[in-house]
C-alpha cells in the first residue's frame, strides 16, 4: 500500500470499517512511526469517540455498580495482565489506542447446563487451551513479523530512495567538476589570449611612439606650413647673387617669440672647411648663424631668436671658413632686396 | 468530563476514584453497549467486564494516545463488537436492526444527574454533527461503527460499490472531524 492509500484508510480505520489486512498494514506504518498519521489517526479516533453522545443517554440498572464495585474487589489486584488471558492475534478495529487490552473470553455468563458440563469440558479445555494458546502465540508472532516485514520493506524503500538521491548528487557533482575544469580551460586560454594581445599592443604601441617620434622630426615643408600660419609674421626675401644665380631664400620673423626662420633653395653644397653664416646688417654686419649645405640637398632651414631683427636693413649669406667669422670675409649667395 | 489525574488515582487503588469514574461515564458507555448489543442485560454485563478489566489494566492507561472518555469508549465498543460477533458465530440473530436499536434506546432522554452543562452541550454538538451529514453517509459510519461491519461488509450490505462506502465514511468522518474539532481542542473532552 502506498502512504497515501494508508493515510486515506485513517477515518476508515477509526470508524472500524477496515477488515483485517488493511487494518494490519495500517498497525504496522503506525508502529514504524509515520508522525502525520499518527496525528490524524489521534484526531479521528477522538471524533469516533465523540459518537456515542450522540445517542439518547440511557441510564445503566442501579444494581449495576454496586455488582461492579463488588466484582472488582474479588478480583485480582495487580494491574497487570493475568497468565491465563488468551493473547490475540491482531489488534481490534480502532483500538489501535488501548491495543494493549486483549478481549476477555466472550460470554462470561455461565448457565446451570454448563456448569453440569465443566468438569468434562475444563480436562478437554485445558488441554485445548494450551494448543490454543501455543496457535495464538504463533499468530502473535506472525503478526509481529508481518509489522516488522512490513516497517523493513518500509525503511529500505527510503533508503533505496536516499541511495537514489546520493547517486543522483554525486553525478550532479562530477558534472559540475567537469564544466568547472572547461571553464578553467577556456580561462587560460583567454589568459594566453590576453598575453598575446598585450604583447600585440606594447608592439603597437612602440611601432606608434616610432611614428610619433618620426612625425616630430619635421621636415621643412612641414615647419613652413606652421610658421606660415603664425599671425603677424614678418617675411624678408633673399636672391641668389652671381656666385648661385639659382639660389633663393627668404627669413621669417615671429616677433612675439622673436624667432628667425631661414629657408634657403638651391645653395651650392658647402666645400670642406667651409660653412655658410647668415648676416643682419644695420650699420655694420651682425652674425646671426652658420649652416652646411651638404651634396644632394636643395632646401636648408636655420632657426635663431634675433631680439634685434627689426632694427637689421639687410640680410645676407655669405660662405665662410669653417666656424663662422665675426665679420663677413667669403663671397656672397644671398642678399635680401631692402 | 473525566480527568486523567482521576485515572491516576484509580491506578493507585483509590476505590473513591473508581466510584467516581463509573458514575460519570456508566450512562454513555451503556448507552454505547445497548446501542451495539441492542439488549440492557447483554450491555449490562458487557459493562461489568469492561469495567473490571479498566480496574485491572488502568495502568496501562496512556493519555498520549487519547482522552480518557475515548478510552472508555473505545474499549467498550471494541468488546461489544466480540460479543456482537461471537453471537453471530453461535448463529444469533440480532434483534437491534438500526432502526429498532435507535427506538429501543428512547428510555431516558434526560440528562444524568451527573452530567454538567460541558457535557449537554458536547452531546448536543455532537448530535448536530451526525445529523448534520448526509443520510447515506451516517448510515455507512454507523454500521462500521456499531455493527462492526468492514467496508465490503457494508456494501454488500447496502449493495453499493466499496469504493462508494469508503468515500461515504471518509467524507463523513472528515465533516465530524471537521465539526467538533474545537472540542477536543479546547480540552472540553476529557
Amino acid at each position: 500500500m502506498t502512504h497515501e492509500e494508508l493515510e486515506e484508510s485513517v477515518p476508515l480505520y477509526a470508524a472500524g470499517a477496515l477488515d483485517r489486512t488493511e487494518r494490519q498494514a495500517l498497525e504496522a506504518h503506525l508502529l514504524s512511526g509515520c508522525a502525520s498519521c499518527h496525528s490524524a489517526l489521534k484526531d479521528y479516533q477522538s471524533v469516533a469517540a465523540l459518537l456515542p453522545l450522540g445517542l439518547s443517554p440511557t441510564s445503566p440498572p442501579r444494581s449495576l455498580k454496586a455488582t461492579i464495585m463488588a466484582g472488582r474487589n474479588l478480583a485480582p489486584i495487580p494491574a497487570e495482565a493475568t497468565p491465563t488471558e488468551p493473547a490475540r492475534p491482531s489488534l481490534e478495529p480502532g483500538e489501535w489506542m488501548d491495543h494493549l487490552f486483549p478481549p476477555v473470553a466472550p460470554a462470561r455468563s455461565l448457565s446451570l447446563p454448563w456448569a453440569l458440563g465443566l468438569a468434562t469440558l475444563l480436562i478437554v479445555g485445558v488441554g485445548g487451551y494450551l494448543a490454543w494458546k501455543i496457535t495464538a502465540q504463533r499468530a502473535v508472532d506472525t503478526s509481529k513479523i508481518q509489522q516488522l516485514e512490513a516497517s523493513l520493506q518500509e525503511k529500505s524503500t527510503m533508503l533505496a530512495a536516499v541511495h537514489r538521491e546520493v547517486g543522483d548528487q554525486a553525478k550532479a557533482l562530477a558534472e559540475l567538476r567537469n564544466e568547472m575544469h572547461q571553464r578553467m580551460n577556456e580561462a587560460a586560454e583567454a589568459k594566453e589570449q590576453l598575453a598575446q594581445r598585450e604583447a600585440e599592443l606594447e608592439d603597437t604601441r612602440v611601432q606608434l611612439s616610432r611614428q610619433v617620434r618620426a612625425r616630430t622630426v619635421r621636415t621643412p615643408q612641414d615647419e613652413l606650413a606652421t610658421l606660415l600660419r603664425i599671425p603677424n609674421v614678418k617675411a624678408v626675401a633673399l636672391t641668389g647673387s652671381d656666385m648661385a644665380k639659382r639660389a633663393a631664400g627668404f627669413l621669417l620673423y615671429d616677433s612675439q617669440t622673436q624667432n628667425v626662420w631661414l629657408y634657403s633653395v638651391n645653395l651650392p653644397e658647402c666645400r670642406a672647411g667651409t660653412t655658410y653664416q647668415l648676416w643682419a646688417i644695420h650699420d655694420k654686419p651682425m652674425s646671426i648663424g652658420t649652416f652646411q649645405m651638404d651634396r644632394g640637398v636643395t632646401t636648408h632651414l636655420l632657426v635663431k631668436k634675433v631680439p634685434s631683427f627689426a632694427d637689421a636693413k639687410t640680410f645676407a649669406v655669405s660662405l665662410e671658413p669653417s666656424g663662422g667669422r665675426p665679420q663677413p670675409t667669403g663671397p656672397m649667395y644671398l642678399l635680401s632686396r631692402s | 468530563m473525566i480527568e486523567p489525574a482521576l485515572l491516576d488515582r484509580v491506578v493507585k487503588g483509590d476505590q473513591q476514584a473508581f466510584s467516581q469514574l463509573y458514575d460519570h461515564s456508566s450512562t454513555l458507555l451503556f448507552t454505547l453497549a445497548v446501542r451495539i448489543l441492542g439488549n440492557h442485560e447483554e450491555a449490562a454485563e458487557l459493562l461489568q467486564d469492561v469495567y473490571l478489566e479498566v480496574w485491572r489494566k488502568v495502568s496501562r492507561y496512556d493519555v498520549g494516545r487519547g482522552t480518557p472518555v475515548a478510552w472508555l469508549v473505545t474499549l467498550t465498543k471494541s468488546r461489544a463488537i466480540d460479543r456482537l460477533r461471537a453471537r453471530a458465530a453461535r448463529g444469533y440473530r440480532a434483534t437491534n436492526s438500526l432502526e429498532e436499536g435507535t427506538a429501543a434506546q428512547v428510555v431516558d432522554l434526560g440528562p444524568s444527574p451527573l452530567e454538567t452543562q460541558a457535557d449537554q452541550e458536547l452531546r448536543i454538538a455532537v448530535g448536530a454533527a451526525v445529523a448534520g451529514l448526509p443520510q447515506a453517509q451516517q448510515q455507512a459510519i454507523q454500521l462500521a461503527y456499531y455493527e462492526g461491519l468492514s467496508h465490503a461488509e457494508i456494501a454488500t450490505r447496502l449493495n453499493q460499490p466499496i469504493g462508494t462506502v469508503k468515500t461515504r465514511i471518509k467524507l463523513g468522518m472528515s465533516k465530524l472531524r471537521d465539526g467538533l474539532r474545537e472540542w477536543w481542542n479546547h480540552g472540553e473532552l476529557r
